[in-house]
């Protein structure tokens, strides 16, 4: 663990250069991509969640933080993270009517680095698109972020839109501005997260859960 | 009282007197006139018209000639995609360093859309007859510079290029210190500051201290000695961190988000107005019963106090019930200090 520290501390830093340059070190010096992810990259994660609490949370950070974390987990895995790791797939998007993906952008770095498959349907994406994507890919779970109160009647839609799939058993989480002052049972959703972080632990403790 | 003098007697911070009510009504005064929002977005004309005829309809203190998040960074040069029936959005940033460096402050007599938001206001000013609050609308240093550039971008370049990111803020201040006092020149009693991206959400607290503030300072200071009968901040969220730097960075009403108790922030902030903080989604989703009775109840917290406003927590969505609204400020207008 503890040739590891400097690694968590650039993580935790924000440090892109020298998070990488740890990273490769850590390789040279004989450690796997697998043990990285289990010693440093795990751990600086549950770091940052403790970190994030609703007074300490700013988008800034958790943004430096995750662009190291991508960049290594890319350095480490060039070919994608290995199956053994992959814990589930989530598919996320911002729906129809709405541009801001920021946070489904930030989402999406968290469940990358915490081991899931996350198939990005991008920004203005239609409940179709979402609702195919998430059938092809076999997800475990749809993320959906919305800034603007005008996505709601879109993302009522999504869990009528799996069940019709024979679907209904895939998670729907929703996220943001302006879902975020609904409710679940408003927005037809299995959940309604605070903050990223917030929608990582409804999956872990659901697919923990599943897997037990 | 009027209802502008009501907004005038709480900025003093007056013990006495009626509650103001300010609906932060938006692209709602659109939808309720059955105009498309772009159509809104677009001409002072028809914003005017709708916001008057919002006005008509529930009777509420101040008129608003905010168009979207994009008005500056379009007039600055960022290319937007307009809806017909939504707010419009940046396609393409100006991300260069070299377009940064050579970019002019836009004259808000012609570029983009801000002559027509100019028209807006003096229509309403003139129609108001000197009853209402005339407010106009400038992005925040961050908001704006993260409109300019991108979000991500803005961001990384702050912690990356900080010189080229404080040259960007000083450039986006210039933009709002010109653009505001043409808004108080045109006729509005103020233009508030509509900083969403310096929340603590957004941006360290430290950083609202060091990098923010001192371009605040420089606005509202610029808009006092433009005429502002106030300086008036929006920035949303959990805003507790930096509330304490509100007196410093000359602000005499500051809007709470839903998410924090008006009654609370006023422990932080004794000598400032505040403005909020109904959930801006209730009035979408609630009834007009329990938007009564939230009103009400905010209104007690404020009694025997004065310095409050009755209003959303940001903006009311345009897709409000109108009946909702017509709640709020019927409980306002029951109430007193």
């Amino acid at each position: 663990m503890k040739q590891m520290q400097r690694l968590i501390d650039a993580l935790l830093d924000g440090d892109r250069q020298q998070a990488l340059d740890e990273a490769r070190r850590l390789v040279s010096e004989g450690a796997t991509p697998d043990s990285i992810v289990i010693n440093a990259i795990e751990p600086a994660m549950n770091r940052l969640d403790a970190k994030c609490t609703v007074e300490q949370f700013n988008l800034l950070e958790i943004m430096l933080v995750g662009r190291c974390l991508t960049a290594v987990v890319n350095e480490i895995f060039p070919q994608g993270m290995t199956a053994s790791l992959t814990k589930g797939c989530v598919v996320i998007a911002t729906l129809e009517g709405d541009v801001h993906d920021i946070g489904k952008n930030i989402t999406k770095m968290l469940l990358a680095s915490k081991g899931y498959n996350v198939v990005d349907c991008g920004k203005d994406c239609s409940v179709q698109k979402l609702c195919d994507t998430a059938e092809a890919q076999k997800a475990d779970a749809v993320f959906v972020s919305g800034l603007i109160t005008s996505v709601i009647p879109n993302v009522k839609k999504i869990k009528e839109e799996l069940e019709t799939k024979g679907l209904g058993c895939i998670m729907v989480v929703a996220g943001g501005a302006a879902l975020k002052q609904s409710t679940s049972d408003h927005l037809n959703v299995d959940f309604v997260a605070e903050n990223a972080f917030e929608g990582l632990h409804y999956l872990e403790s659901k697919i923990g859960a599943r897997n037990n | 009282m009027t209802g502008l003098q009501c907004i005038e007697a709480a900025i003093r911070i007056d013990k006495n007197g009626q509650v103001p009510v300010v609906p932060q009504i938006f692209g709602h005064a659109a939808v309720l006139s059955g105009m498309p929002v772009d159509e809104y977005l677009t001409s002072g004309d028809a914003l005017a018209s709708c916001q008057l005829a919002a006005l008509g309809r529930y009777g509420h203190h101040a008129v608003f000639s905010v168009m979207d998040v994009c008005v500056e960074a379009e007039a600055m040069g960022a290319k937007t995609v307009h809806h017909p029936n939504n707010y419009p959005c940046i396609e393409q940033y100006v991300s260069s360093e070299d377009a940064i460096n050579s970019s002019r402050v836009p004259n808000p007599l012609k570029d983009g859309r801000m002559p027509e938001m100019l028209k807006a206001i003096s229509i309403m000013r003139r129609e108001t007859k000197e009853e209402t609050l005339v407010v106009g609308c400038v992005m925040g240093p961050m908001t704006l510079a993260m409109q300019y550039v991108g979000v991500q971008e803005a961001l990384f370049m702050a912690v990356e290029h900080p010189l080229l990111f404080e040259k960007l803020l000083d450039h986006v201040t210039d933009v709002i210190i010109e653009f505001g006092r043409a808004q108080i020149d045109a006729g509005a009693h103020l233009p508030i500051i509509f900083d969403p991206s310096s929340s603590p959400e957004v941006i360290p607290p430290q950083f609202f201290r060091e990098i923010v503030l001192q371009r605040l300072k420089r606005i509202s200071s610029a808009f006092k000695q433009g005429g502002a009968v106030a300086n008036w901040l929006h920035i949303a969220g959990k805003t507790l961190p930096i509330l304490p730097h509100y007196p410093d960075a000359g602000i005499d009403m500051a809007n709470c988000d839903y998410c924090i108790e008006p009654a609370m922030v006023r422990r932080f902030l004794p000598g400032i107005c505040l403005d909020g903080n109904i959930k801006p989604l209730s009035f979408v989703e609630d009834s007009s019963e329990d938007i009564y009775k939230e009103s009400v109840r905010l209104v007690k917290s404020f009694a025997g106090q004065g310095g409050f406003v009755l209003s959303s927590g940001c903006e009311i969505p345009p897709e409000s019930r109108p009946e909702n609204i017509e709640a709020m400020v019927k409980a306002a207008k029951e109430c007193h200090f």
